[in-house]
């Protein structure tokens, strides 16, 4: 802008610019030097702003790459300090206090990027295909480890951590391991559970929660006829994720599993586990026991915060962490103390809770792979884990589902959450992977294929059976043609 | 080139020098003007920017994908490939696409007739100077300036079957009994649901096209209109419609782009769903989920050429030069 302006008032006045300009062009001949001397510093200003654009994105890029350098106060204590590294996590921003920790103690430097799952997603997609520098820890998520073992997006982590020494401490680490090797490191333990609003229940007059799906449903239905809630339960059924992970809690609380481990559909059979989940899913919805509206409701906001303003009383398959970050927040939530997690309710007694593990890993652009990697091992320690869960006071923590090691979630009894000890036992002794093999490479297909055809079975538009026949054929498909 | 007049003296000169130069620049002239035409290169220079802004950000970029879309490209199908037309065989094939072509035409269909007439309604009604007018214009125009997400996320709970505006409004002017699904149920009214939201952020920028056109139409008209005895009706149709021809065709060119380029609205409000997924969404999917660039490309590249086809369309049926 100053170059333009700067030019043109060395050759030009402005109003000459303007007047030439206004006439249309229909410049009289003696005016052919004028004209030039618009012209030339148009193009001198247009060439001028295209340096300087190019100069910016070059500058971009060298201020990326400069950070690369090993910087000249290492030392063994420190030895990648100076460095910086860009963190890509999903959801919030990490709080200062916690950043500063991890600078001080590595002098490793942090820019921390905060961004919603789809655009996470998006972006590790179009820099890891593109070759371009998007961040140098981003999120792995567990439904697409398969997808990042095929495509070699990101670096693996064996060198870096002790798996079979992590997997008493981190049992949700198998979701991120495909056939041996380590796309990502759990960092969170999120499970998917069943909450209840136990003060509805009791007002429904039941004192025992249930242990059987059986149980469940009459109880679903006494909340109904007596009135307490005519919608007691929260299922999303947009044609999104949340209804495909549903459905998979579903089935692993009617005792099956989704796919086997040469990932062959084992839900097609009327008797499977799957077909019966689905089943339970479409008739909960016909029969009113969900709310009508919830056949565009997500999981992630609106059916949350259906339960924290009391418009349903329990959600089957809910998420870890909710009722601490949401369900007991006064300032969002009409049922502080109210919710409480259950053991998940199964076929023949407490079903599995599947988990839905957020991890991190270093994405194979990244530029300082191992101030990347001592990153992933500071966060993933027992006393950080506990920090940004809240154990050392609210200056280190942020919105968390439960921290990745049941080390870390033993240091929260000690903080008096009472609910920590459920979540212990049900995160030790009854979650499991949704895939144990790594889920597979065409994931997002499968649940595309999964949310949109039981969203329509909810709708009648087709039956249940129509239904698990199109993502059976869906998953013959993808294993013929991958 | 002739170069006759070169140094031929000038009867009006009044100095040998000076008619040397004018000689000098008037041949010059006539040169430039028999190359670069009676405006010279002034023009070619001043649209040189935009051309290269043109063909980096658009031209480059779609020939580049329409070359990439004869080739696998896909992380998950190693390595990128010559594959023909076998792209465009496999897109033809997907049911899911061709459900989204049918969608995204019923977008464009609901989208350019609900812009073109509350854009033609709201702009004939702000044509004339009242009191608050410069408010309601900005009023008017101010879900333009929303985005596409937010826009959704807001009729999201308008439309909500369990306590969204639109029932309760409805059931209390007893046009309804109970509160109804609006989104989902049915292919027709989800998608015209959808487009009514678009449609809410897009009219504005309609609005302020149509209004330019109608107040450069000449007050004489009207009057010789009126004294000809015309009515409104016959004044709308036999001289407004006609004279604003120009910016209406711009208005319904930009309502078709976006209309076929719906996506954050969709995503928002119906999701992957069936009923209401439109061909961005398709493309979206296949590139960044399934991760099948090839096939994204070959759908975009569709998606360009039928984008081009029907604005060219628009503008043959609509376009028509207005001088006064």
């Amino acid at each position: 802008m100053w170059g333009i302006s700067v030019t043109f008032d060395s050759f030009v006045s402005p109003k000459e610019v303007t007047m030439t300009l206004l006439s249309g062009f229909r410049r009289e001949p003696e005016k052919t030097m004028k004209v030039r001397q618009v012209a030339v510093p148009i193009l001198i200003g247009f060439m001028i702003l295209l340096s300087a654009t190019m100069g910016f994105a070059n500058g971009q890029k060298e201020g990326t790459q400069s950070s690369a350098a090993p910087a000249a106060a290492a030392n063994s204590s420190m030895p990648y300090a100076g460095q910086e590294i860009t963190v890509a996590f999903l959801g919030s921003p990490a709080p200062d206090a916690l950043i500063s920790k991890f600078t001080d103690s590595t002098g490793i430097k942090i820019k921390w990027v905060y961004l919603g799952w789809d655009a996470m997603q998006t972006k590790i997609t179009a820099a890891a295909s593109a070759n371009t520098f998007f961040a140098d820890v981003t999120d792995v998520d567990w439904s697409r480890v398969g997808e990042y073992y095929k495509t070699k997006w990101f670096v693996p982590l064996n060198n870096y951590f002790d798996v079979n020494a992590l997997k008493s401490d981190v049992p949700q680490i198998s979701s991120f391991i495909v056939n041996g090797q380590l796309i990502g490191m759990p960092s969170d333990a999120s499970i998917m559970l069943t909450t209840v609003n136990t003060a509805d229940f009791q007002k429904a007059g039941i004192t025992t929660m249930p242990t059987t799906i059986e149980e469940y449903t009459a109880d679903l239905k006494k909340l109904q006829s007596t009135g307490v809630n005519q919608t007691p339960l929260g299922i999303p059924f947009a044609a999104a994720e949340g209804l495909s992970t549903y459905w998979y809690e579903t089935t692993g609380a009617f005792g099956g599993e989704i796919l086997s481990k040469d990932f062959k559909p084992l839900f097609s059979d009327p008797g499977s586990a799957g077909y019966k989940a689905m089943e339970w899913m479409v008739n909960a919805y016909q029969s009113g026991l969900v709310p009508k509206g919830y056949i565009n409701t997500t999981d992630s906001e609106e059916q949350q915060s259906g339960m924290a303003n009391g418009q349903i009383s329990t959600i089957f398959s809910d998420y870890s962490g909710n009722v601490g970050t949401i369900y007991n927040v006064p300032a969002n939530s009409k049922v502080v103390g109210k919710v409480k997690y259950i053991p998940t309710p199964g076929a023949n007694g407490v079903g599995p809770n599947l988990g839905n593990p957020d991890g991190i890993g270093i994405l194979k652009g990244s530029t300082h792979v191992d101030a990347a990697a001592a990153f992933i091992k500071w966060f993933d320690t027992t006393e950080i884990q506990a920090d940004i869960s809240g154990v050392s006071g609210p200056s280190l923590s942020f919105p968390w589902a439960l921290p990745m090691r049941l080390s870390a979630i033993k240091a929260l009894f000690s903080n008096n959450d009472l609910q920590a000890q459920t979540m212990y036992d049900l995160f030790s002794n009854h979650s499991r992977a949704v895939f144990p093999q790594g889920a597979p490479p065409w994931y997002s297909q499968f649940s595309n294929a999964v949310y949109t055809n039981i969203h329509s079975a909810a709708l009648g538009q087709e039956t249940v059976a129509q239904a698990i026949a199109a993502i059976t054929s869906t998953v013959n498909n993808l294993n013929q043609n991958p | 080139m002739s170069g006759g007049s070169r140094g031929v003296p000038q009867p009006h000169s009044r100095n040998l020098g000076e008619t040397n130069i004018l000689n000098s620049n008037k041949t010059v002239h006539h040169r430039r003007v028999k190359r670069f035409g009676h405006y010279g290169f002034l023009p070619y220079v001043l649209i040189f920017p935009l051309v290269v802004f043109i063909g980096i950000l658009a031209v480059y970029p779609t020939a580049l994908t329409f070359i990439e879309s004869f080739f696998n490209v896909n992380p998950l199908d190693p390595p990128v490939r010559f594959i023909g037309f076998g792209n465009y065989l496999k897109i033809f094939a997907n049911p899911n696409v061709n459900n989204s072509w049918v969608n995204s035409m019923l977008y464009v269909g609901f989208g350019v007739v609900i812009v073109t007439v509350l854009a033609m309604a709201i702009a004939y009604a702000l044509r004339e100077n009242f009191p608050g007018r410069g408010i309601v214009l900005a009023i008017v125009v101010l879900p333009w300036a929303l985005p596409g997400v937010t826009e959704g996320i807001i009729w999201a709970w308008i439309y909500n079957s369990d306590f969204g505006v639109l029932n309760s409004i409805l059931k209390s002017l007893h046009i309804i009994r109970e509160y109804q699904i609006w989104l989902s149920s049915s292919r027709g009214l989800t998608i015209f649901f959808i487009e009514l939201v678009q449609a809410w952020q897009i009219t504005p920028l309609a609005t302020i096209l149509i209004l330019s056109s109608l107040q450069s139409i000449p007050g004489e008209l009207y009057d010789a209109a009126k004294v000809d005895g015309a009515g409104r009706w016959r004044t709308f149709f036999g001289i407004t419609v006609p004279l604003i021809r120009a910016g209406l065709s711009v208005a319904v060119v930009e309502s078709v782009i976006v209309s076929l380029n719906i996506f954050d609205q969709v995503y928002v409000l119906n999701g992957n769903a069936a009923t209401g997924s439109s061909i961005m969404l398709q493309t979206y999917n296949i590139t960044f989920q399934n991760l099948n660039f090839g096939q994204g490309y070959a759908l975009s590249f569709l998606a360009v050429m039928i984008t081009m086809l029907i604005s060219v369309g628009v503008l043959r049926l609509v376009y028509r030069r207005v001088e006064y």
